[in-house]
């Protein structure tokens, strides 16, 4: 017998109104601990995608399952990184992280605190602990939505462009880190991106989308070429650059395929 | 390094300001208007009748508080404004953020409330005296009148500029939508609300005194509407000034609250 797939999109379409946004039925499956790289154009439909997986949108026809069982309304299993607003103001850095846990009952308060200053400490904000959001920099504030996120215990991180908005030097910074923290804590990520190189790097496997309505154009297995193992030598190597320009490549004779 | 003429630092187009210079900037002016003010009577550029000297004025207020227990009419009126207020709030606060949660509830409210919006509360002043003759009620009735029906809208906007992504990373988490609410939307529009109730109280002294001048027997603004009637412009003057440092001294208090509730900011 087949094992249940851990998360899977069956047939999904997506309709807003008169707009598809998810014209073909969309099939995908997942595995546990994979990290996924949606890659295309902006308005492809890859954010709705990710977001229907957690549950913020729903499918206008077809199933998202997760072990099997069709996912409801968002719930913590499935947490979400925003580009922008991601982490609340009026919260310290340790308050946001301790609020992903707010709605637990599983867990003491004094849990509670322990696992938050775990998570502060683990992606590198300790000594900005008691900080406002409005005191540290941007690249900071995506730690602190990324900590939330795994103190609330989520399995899957539904992440939409997190690094969109920062320059590249923190960019590259926060790549490595959550490469790391994810091997670490084996999490399954739907990371949302139109950045080739931030796919190449980060992902396990990258999903290319062509534009609208949301076609599969390639499923690439990056592990297989770059191992599982990514740091700045990574990007560094000829294998890296050379997967990048291939992908790069496709996705240029694609568009010109479509644009003639 | 070159040194820009000192003048010409504080002209600097959409520049920068340091605190100490804002509020010599605002001293002087002051000052300014005052010393106006002191002069032309002075110099006999307006009679005194029309325009007595700030001294003038202040003698008179002196005399209106130790004799004609002013303090009790401008209590009467704070009180007076402060219920209002909190009437508005009270009904406001939820009524806008409830037409913000719920598209059906905004598409029914909003061309009611947009109607009454514009009705200038002056003209509803007859109304509401046949309604509710000259007792409180009528000037609580007018000051709600004019206050709740903007801060409805207010609220309502306030709520709907709260971030969708702050909602979701609630729901996310675990939060129910009304635990997204109570948790997250009342505190990311916290200091928007502060502030919108910081001008509403505002508006509450403008109505306060088209309520008091048709229909009362008390309060600033029936001192000030009576004191005209025998032409006693340096009374009239005292009254308006009182009304103006009550005005700034709430208003101070309050910007001074939300600094603090809003440190994070």
């Amino acid at each position: 017998m087949q094992p249940v797939p851990y998360l899977q999109f069956a047939s999904v379409t997506k309709k807003f109104g008169e707009l598809a946004v998810v014209e073909q039925p969309f099939n995908l499956i997942i595995p546990r601990g994979q990290f996924v790289a949606f890659l295309g154009p902006s308005g492809c439909g890859k954010t709705t995608l990710m977001r229907m997986a957690g549950g913020l949108d729903t499918p206008s026809t077809g199933n998202i399952l997760l072990e099997g069982a069709p996912v409801g309304p968002p719930d913590r299993r499935r947490g979400m990184v925003f580009q922008s607003y991601s982490s609340f103001p009026w919260l310290t850095v340790e308050q946001n992280v301790l609020f992903g846990m707010k709605y637990r009952r599983d867990i003491l308060q004094s849990q509670k605190r322990e696992r938050a200053a775990h998570y502060v400490r683990l992606v590198g904000l300790a000594e900005f602990a008691k900080s406002f959001p409005n005191r540290i920099s941007g690249g900071m504030r995506q730690r602190v939505a990324i900590a939330r996120t795994l103190a609330a215990g989520s399995e899957i991180l539904l992440m939409d462009e997190p690094f969109g908005a920062l320059d590249a030097q923190l960019r590259e910074e926060l790549q490595v880190e959550l490469r790391r923290i994810q091997s670490e804590d084996r999490k399954t990520i739907i990371f949302v991106t139109h950045d080739v190189e931030e796919a190449v790097f980060l992902a396990d496997r990258i999903i290319v989308f062509s534009p609208r309505p949301a076609l599969i154009r390639a499923d690439i297995d990056v592990t297989a070429v770059l191992g599982a193992k990514r740091d700045l030598a990574t990007r560094d190597s000829a294998e890296f650059f050379k997967f990048r320009t291939s992908i790069l490549h496709m996705l240029r004779a694609a568009h010109a395929k479509e644009s003639a | 390094m070159a040194t820009t003429p000192s003048l010409a630092r504080l002209f600097v187009f959409r520049g920068q300001l340091s605190r100490k210079i804002k509020f010599f900037a605002g001293l002087l002016t002051a000052l300014a208007a005052i010393g106006i003010w002191a002069a032309a009577p002075m110099l006999g550029w307006i009679e005194p009748i029309f325009l007595p000297s700030p001294w003038a004025v202040l003698q008179a207020l002196w005399i209106m508080v130790t004799q004609n227990g002013l303090l009790t009419d401008a209590g009467i009126s704070i009180a007076r404004v402060w219920a209002a207020f909190l009437l508005s709030a009270i009904m406001a606060v939820p009524l806008g953020i409830l037409m913000s949660s719920y598209r059906i509830i905004g598409a029914a409210f909003e061309p009611l409330i947009d109607f009454v919006r514009y009705l200038p509360v002056p003209a509803l002043v007859p109304l509401a005296i046949i309604w509710f003759g000259i007792g409180e009620e009528t000037k609580i009735f007018l000051l709600w009148l004019g206050t709740f029906f903007q801060l409805v809208l207010l609220v309502a906007e306030d709520m709907k500029r709260v971030p969708q992504e702050y909602f979701e990373t609630a729901y996310t988490i675990g939060a129910r939508p009304y635990q997204a609410l109570t948790s997250v939307a009342l505190r990311a529009m916290a200091p928007s609300l502060v502030d919108n109730l910081r001008i509403t109280l505002g508006w509450c002294w403008t109505y306060l005194i088209i309520a008091e001048i048709v229909a009362a027997s008390n309060g600033l603004g029936f001192v000030i509407w009576t004191a005209r009637r025998y032409m006693a412009t340096d009374q009239v003057m005292a009254g308006v000034l009182v009304i103006g440092l009550i005005g700034l001294l709430s208003d101070q208090a309050l910007r001074a609250l939300h600094r603090f509730m809003f440190r994070y900011l």
